[in-house]
C-alpha cells in the first residue's frame, strides 16, 4: 500500500481502483450482527465457493457489507450493476443465484421482495417501498463497501473531502462551513457541532482531543454500530477533518467491548488508513499530524455521558462530573476535548465535500440534513431508516415501517430511549425535528423509535425504563441513586396491584427533585418515562392503582380482586 | 575417606549395625532430622504406651521374632518406621497442595504480565486490561487484580471499584458457557420477560447465577443492538431470536 | 487572583476568582447545608444538599455551590422555594437510609423533617464518600473504597490494607456524618470475613 503524499496521489489511486473494478459484477451481502445470526456468513462463504466453482471468479466480486437498513429481511444480497435485490437468502439458494442471475442475468422471482400491500415482486432495491422514502446519504454507501476494504471507500470518492479540507482550506474555513451548515449533534444532545468545535478550538492549551462516541448505550438504537461496521472510514474521515478544524492532535474512538466484529473492523480501518498515510504524521503531505486510538470499554448506559466517558478514558469508572465548565474547555486530563457522536462525524465529509448549500437544502428550518432512525418494537419493517429531517412519524411508522404486525392498533411511539418520551397516536403527525419533538416532551435522543401497540402496557414499560435507569445509575449523587430507586419501588407496587392513593402525586414530587438536583443528564432525565406516561396515559395508571387492574393484562397483579 | 567410627550420639543406647542401617534408611526417607531426632521421636512414642500396651506389644514382637515372620528390628524402630511413613504422606500432600496453589498464582501473574506488556503498562488502559483478564478466565481472580494494582501503581480500591462496577465482570468463577437475555426496550415490547422465564425454567438458575455444575452462567443485558432479532437470547456470542422452550433445551444440550 | 463581586441572598459579597460559591458564602457568614463537603478534600458534588439558585444574567439554574465557581455579577439564592423543596426531599430520602442520625436531625430541625414517607432500608451509610476521599487524598493509603454501582454501592475496607494502616490512624471515624464507619471497619476485621462478591445481583 503506497503512502499517499498529496491530493494527486489520492486521485491516482482512486482511478486505479476504479479501473480495476470495471466490467466486474459485484455481489453485496449484508454480513453484520443481524445477518450473521441468520446465516449471512454461510451465504458469503457459499457464494465465494460457488463463484469459483462456476468459473466466474474473475468476473464477479463478493463484498461482505454492513447493514443496509432493512434488518428484518436479512441476509440481503444485491447484485450490481443491475441492482437486483434478493431478501432472506439462505445458503441453499446460492448455487441458483450464481448460475441463473450471475451467469445468465435471470432473476429468481421467489427471492425478490414482495410488497405486502400489492403482492408484487420488486426487483430493484431502490424501488422497494422501505427504501423509496429514505434519503440514504450516510447509510447508503454501506451497500457498496466491503467492511474490511478502504479501497472500496476511496473508489466512491472517500477521503477527497479530507484532501480538500487539509490542502485547500484553513482550519477556520472548515469551522465556518460546519457552523453555517447548522449540523447538530446526533447522539442525543442536539447541540450545534460547529459551536462546540469553536469552543474547543478557542480553549487555551496546546494539546486537544477529539473523540468519537461510539458507545451507543441507548436501548433500541443501533445505527452507530451499523455506520461503524459498514463504513468506518466515513467516520474516520469526519474525525480527521474535525481534528484539523479544532487543532486536536489525538483522537479516540470509544467503543463497547461486546461487539467483537465492530472492534475488529475499526482496528483494520485504522491500520489501513495509517498505511495509506491518511492517519499519523503529515497526512497527505499537509503537515497535519493526527493519531487515533481505539478505546474499548465495558459500556454501561452512563458511559455514554460525555464527562463519564472522559473519566473512563482516563482509566476510572465512568462517573460523571458537573458540567459547569464544559468539556470543550476541560475534558480528558483537564484538556480541551471535543466529543461527537458517530453519525455526526459521518456527516462531516459530506458537508465539506458536497458543500453547505447541499446539506442545508435537506431538512427543516432548524434541523438540517438527515437522521437515521432505528425502528423497532411492534413494527413490520424493523431496521434503520435514514430520512430527511421533517418527515412525520406517521410516515415512518406506516409508509416506511410497514405498519403494525397482525394489523394491531398503534398505542404509542417511544422516541429517544429512556431519556426521551412517549407520543400517543394523536401526535403522530409530529415531524422528526430536534425542536418539535423536544417541545412535545419526547426529545429525539439518538433516534431510537420503539413502536408500541394495544397489547403493551404503558405503566409496565415506564417501569421497565426506570428499572433500567436504576440499574445503570452510577450511584454517586443522592437524587438519582435514592430518588430513582424509590420511584421504582412505587412503580413495582403499582404494577403488582398494590398501588396506593397519592402514588401518582408522590411520583411527580420525586420526579421534580430528581430532575432539578441530579448531577448528570441520566438523573436529570430519568423521570421522563414516568412524567411522559402519566401525562398521556394517566387512565392506565388510575386503573392500576384504583381498580388494581392492568387494562392490557401485562402486569401480573398479586391481588385478583377487581379484574375485568 | 577415612573410616569414621560409628558413634551413637544418643544417650545410653548403642545401635547395632542393623539398627544403624535402618536408622540411616529412615533418615534418608524422611530427608530431615538427625538420628537423634528420629530416636527421640521413637522414645516419645514409647513413653505414650501404657505398661500393659508395652507388654502386649513386646509379646507380639517376640511371637513375630519366634515365628521368623518379621525381621529382627527393635520395637521402637518399628513404630518409628510406621510413624515416619505417616508423616511423609501428610508432608507430601501438603507440599502438593501448596505447590498447586503457588503454581496457580504464578500462572495468573505471568498471564497478567503478558496483558500488562501488551498495553505498555499504561494505567489509563486499566479497564481494557481487566476486560482481557475477564475474557481469558471468565472471571477476575484476586491475584490478577492485586498484581495489576501493584504493577501499575494504582490503588487497590480503584481496581476493585472498576471490577465491581460492571455486571460484565465477576469476582467469582463463572460457568463455561455464558447465556444472556436482552432486556432492552425493543425486546421488552416483543416479549423479553417471557423469554427470560423460559430460559430460567430450562437452566433452573436466576439471572446473575451460575449453574451448580459450572456449565452455564445466566445474565441479562441491555441492548446489544440487534433489535430485528427481538426478543434476543445470546449464548457464547451466538444470537438466537425468540427460541421456544424446546429450542432452548436443544441449544443448552449442545453446549458441552 | 482578581476579585469578583456577587450577590448572595440580596447581600453584596466580594470573593476571589477561583473560589466556589460555598466558600464565598461561608466566608460571608451564610450557612449552606452540606453532607459530602470537607475543607481538606476536593469538592465532590454528591449529596446535592448545597444546591443553590444562580442567575448569571442569561438564565437561572440550580447548581451545587461546592463545585460552581464564583463569577462576577451573578445572583445567588441559597434558600429559594425550589431549593428548599429539593433539600426537604433529599433529607427524607436520606432518612430512609440513616434514620435519626445527628447530622440529619440537625438539618431536619431547620427544614422540618423528622421522619420519612419512604420505606426504611437502614444501611446507615449515606455514601457521602468523605471517608474514601480522606483516605485517598489526605492519608494516601486507600484502605477503603467504593464498590458496586447504583443503589448497591457501598463503602468497603480492604482487609489487608486496613489491618495494617487503620489501627495507626482511624481519622476517618470521626469524619463520618452517620457514625457507622467504625462498625463497618470492625466487621471487616472479623476472622472469616469474606469480601462480598455480588454487587449487581
Amino acid at each position: 500500500m503506497p503512502k499517499l503524499k498529496s491530493a494527486a496521489d489520492l486521485a491516482k489511486l482512486r482511478q486505479e481502483i476504479q479501473s480495476q473494478a470495471k466490467g466486474k459484477k459485484v455481489v453485496s451481502v449484508t454480513n453484520g450482527a443481524d445477518g450473521r445470526a441468520r446465516g449471512s456468513q454461510e451465504v458469503v462463504q457459499a457464494l465465494v465457493k460457488e463463484i469459483e466453482k462456476q468459473g466466474l471468479k474473475d468476473k464477479v466480486r463478493v463484498k461482505s457489507t454492513g447493514c443496509h437498513g432493512f434488518c428484518e429481511k436479512e441476509p440481503i444480497v444485491i447484485i450490481f450493476p443491475e441492482e437486483i435485490c434478493y431478501v432472506e437468502v439462505k445458503p441453499a439458494d446460492v448455487p441458483e443465484i450464481v448460475s441463473a442471475t450471475l451467469a445468465q442475468g435471470k432473476t429468481i422471482e421467489r427471492l425478490l421482495y414482495q410488497d405486502p400491500n400489492t403482492g408484487k415482486r420488486i426487483s430493484k432495491e431502490s424501488e422497494i417501498p422501505f427504501y423509496k422514502a429514505q434519503n440514504r446519504v450516510v447509510l447508503g454507501n454501506n451497500r457498496f463497501i466491503d467492511m474490511e476494504s478502504i479501497d472500496d471507500y476511496i473508489a466512491l470518492g472517500g477521503y477527497s473531502a479530507l484532501a480538500k479540507a487539509l490542502l485547500e482550506m484553513t482550519p477556520e474555513d472548515v469551522l465556518t462551513q460546519i457552523k453555517e451548515s447548522n449540523l447538530k449533534g446526533r447522539g442525543g444532545g442536539g447541540f450545534p457541532a460547529g459551536r462546540k468545535w469553536e469552543t474547543t478550538r478557542n480553549a487555551p492549551g496546546k494539546i486537544k482531543y477529539a473523540i468519537v462516541n461510539a458507545h451507543e448505550g441507548e436501548p433500541g438504537a443501533f445505527m452507530d454500530r451499523a455506520i461503524l461496521l459498514g463504513n468506518p472510514h466515513s467516520v474516520l474521515e469526519g474525525l480527521i477533518i474535525g481534528a484539523y478544524a479544532i487543532g486536536a492532535s489525538q483522537g479516540y474512538i470509544y467503543l463497547r467491548h461486546d461487539s467483537p466484529q465492530t472492534i475488529d473492523v475499526v482496528n483494520k480501518a485504522l491500520t489501513q488508513a495509517e498505511k495509506y498515510g491518511l492517519l499519523g504524521k503529515n497526512i497527505l503531505g499537509s503537515g497535519f499530524d493526527f493519531n487515533v486510538e481505539l478505546h474499548r470499554d465495558i459500556g454501561i448506559f452512563v458511559s455514554g455521558e460525555s464527562t463519564a466517558l472522559m473519566t473512563s478514558i482516563e482509566g476510572s469508572v465512568p462517573e460523571p462530573r458537573p458540567k459547569y465548565i464544559h468539556t470543550s474547555v476541560s475534558g480528558i486530563h483537564q484538556r480541551p476535548t471535543n466529543l461527537n457522536n458517530v453519525e455526526t462525524w459521518a456527516n462531516v465529509p459530506l458537508i465539506i465535500g458536497k458543500g453547505v448549500a447541499w446539506f442545508t437544502g435537506i431538512g427543516t428550518e432548524v434541523s438540517k440534513g438527515t437522521k437515521i432512525i432505528s425502528l423497532a418494537g411492534n413494527i413490520n419493517n424493523t431496521g434503520l431508516v435514514e430520512v430527511p429531517m421533517g418527515v412525520t412519524l406517521r410516515e415512518l411508522v406506516y409508509d416506511i415501517g410497514g405498519g403494525i404486525p397482525d394489523k394491531k392498533k398503534l398505542k404509542a411511539v417511544y422516541v429517544g430511549g429512556p431519556l426521551g418520551g412517549c407520543l400517543p397516536e394523536s401526535q403522530l403527525d409530529l415531524k422528526v425535528d430536534f425542536d418539535e419533538l423536544w417541545e412535545a416532551g419526547a426529545p429525539i435522543g439518538a433516534g431510537s423509535m420503539i413502536v408500541m401497540d394495544e397489547t403493551n402496557c404503558m405503566v409496565n414499560f415506564a417501569r421497565y425504563f426506570l428499572n433500567f435507569l436504576a440499574d445503570e445509575s452510577c450511584g454517586k449523587c443522592i437524587p438519582c441513586r435514592e430518588g430513582v430507586y424509590q420511584m421504582l419501588k412505587i412503580m413495582n407496587r403499582i404494577c403488582q396491584g398494590e398501588g396506593r392513593d397519592g402514588d401518582i402525586e408522590l411520583l411527580e414530587e420525586i420526579s421534580a427533585v430528581v430532575m432539578d438536583a441530579s448531577l448528570c443528564a441520566l438523573g436529570q432525565t430519568a423521570p421522563n418515562p414516568i412524567t411522559g406516561t402519566i401525562k398521556h396515559f394517566r387512565k392506565e395508571y388510575e386503573a392500576h392503582i384504583e381498580q388494581k387492574r392492568c387494562p392490557t393484562g401485562v402486569c401480573q397483579m398479586l391481588a385478583t380482586v377487581g379484574r375485568g | 575417606m577415612a573410616k569414621k567410627k560409628t558413634k551413637s550420639t544418643f544417650i545410653g543406647i548403642k545401635a547395632t549395625p542393623e539398627q544403624a542401617a535402618l536408622l540411616a534408611k529412615l533418615q534418608e526417607q524422611l530427608k530431615s532430622g538427625t538420628k537423634t531426632e528420629v530416636l527421640l521421636k521413637g522414645l516419645e512414642l514409647l513413653a505414650q504406651l501404657s505398661p500393659d500396651e508395652t507388654t502386649a506389644a513386646l509379646e507380639t514382637l517376640s511371637a513375630d521374632m519366634a515365628s521368623g515372620s518379621q525381621p529382627a528390628t527393635s520395637l521402637e524402630l518399628a513404630r518409628l518406621e510406621a510413624e515416619a511413613q505417616q508423616y511423609r504422606n501428610v508432608l507430601q500432600q501438603t507440599k502438593n497442595k501448596t505447590e498447586g496453589v503457588m503454581r496457580q498464582v504464578i500462572k495468573q501473574i505471568s498471564q497478567t504480565d503478558k496483558i500488562l506488556a501488551h498495553y505498555g503498562s499504561d494505567s489509563s488502559e486499566l479497564v481494557q486490561m481487566i476486560i482481557d483478564i475477564q475474557h481469558e478466565n471468565h472471571w477476575l481472580p484476586k491475584e490478577a487484580l492485586v498484581w495489576l494494582s501493584q504493577k501499575l501503581d494504582v490503588p487497590l480500591n480503584q481496581v476493585y471499584q472498576i471490577a465491581t462496577f460492571y455486571k460484565a465482570f465477576s469476582l467469582v468463577p463463572k460457568g463455561k458457557h455464558s447465556v444472556s437475555v436482552c432486556m432492552g426496550s425493543a425486546c421488552q415490547v416483543r416479549g423479553a420477560p417471557a423469554l427470560l422465564d423460559r430460559v430460567t425454567e430450562v437452566l433452573k438458575i436466576a439471572p446473575g447465577e451460575t449453574s451448580p455444575d459450572m456449565r452455564f452462567s445466566l445474565d441479562t443485558e441491555n441492548c446489544p443492538g440487534c433489535c430485528a432479532l427481538a426478543p434476543l437470547m445470546v449464548v457464547d456470542g451466538i444470537y438466537y431470536c425468540n427460541p421456544s422452550a424446546k429450542e432452548i433445551k436443544q441449544i443448552m444440550a449442545a453446549c458441552k | 487572583m482578581s476579585e469578583v463581586t456577587l450577590t448572595i441572598d440580596d447581600k453584596e459579597v466580594k470573593a476571589k476568582e477561583g473560589m466556589t460559591i460555598l466558600e464565598a458564602a461561608q466566608e460571608a457568614g451564610f450557612d449552606i447545608p452540606t453532607l459530602c463537603h470537607h475543607d481538606k478534600l476536593a469538592p465532590y458534588g454528591g449529596c446535592r444538599l448545597c444546591t443553590v439558585e444562580v442567575n448569571d444574567g442569561r438564565r437561572t439554574r440550580l447548581v451545587t455551590s461546592c463545585v460552581y465557581q464564583v463569577k462576577d455579577g451573578i445572583t445567588v439564592k441559597t434558600e429559594s422555594e425550589k431549593v428548599i423543596k429539593i433539600r426537604k426531599l433529599l433529607l427524607e430520602l436520606l432518612w430512609a437510609r440513616a434514620p435519626g442520625v445527628q447530622a440529619l436531625r440537625d438539618y431536619g430541625i431547620k427544614y422540618g423533617i423528622d421522619r420519612t414517607k419512604f420505606d426504611i432500608g437502614p444501611t446507615c451509610c449515606i455514601l457521602c464518600g468523605q471517608c474514601v476521599r480522606y483516605c485517598a487524598e489526605v492519608k494516601k493509603k486507600n484502605a477503603l473504597g467504593f464498590v458496586g454501582r447504583g443503589i448497591r454501592r457501598q463503602v468497603m475496607f480492604f482487609p489487608e490494607i486496613a489491618a495494617e494502616e487503620c489501627p495507626k490512624c482511624g481519622e476517618c471515624f470521626s469524619i463520618c456524618p452517620t457514625g457507622v464507619l467504625p462498625s463497618n471497619y470492625a466487621l471487616t476485621q472479623l476472622p472469616g470475613f469474606t469480601f462480598p462478591t455480588r454487587f449487581l445481583g
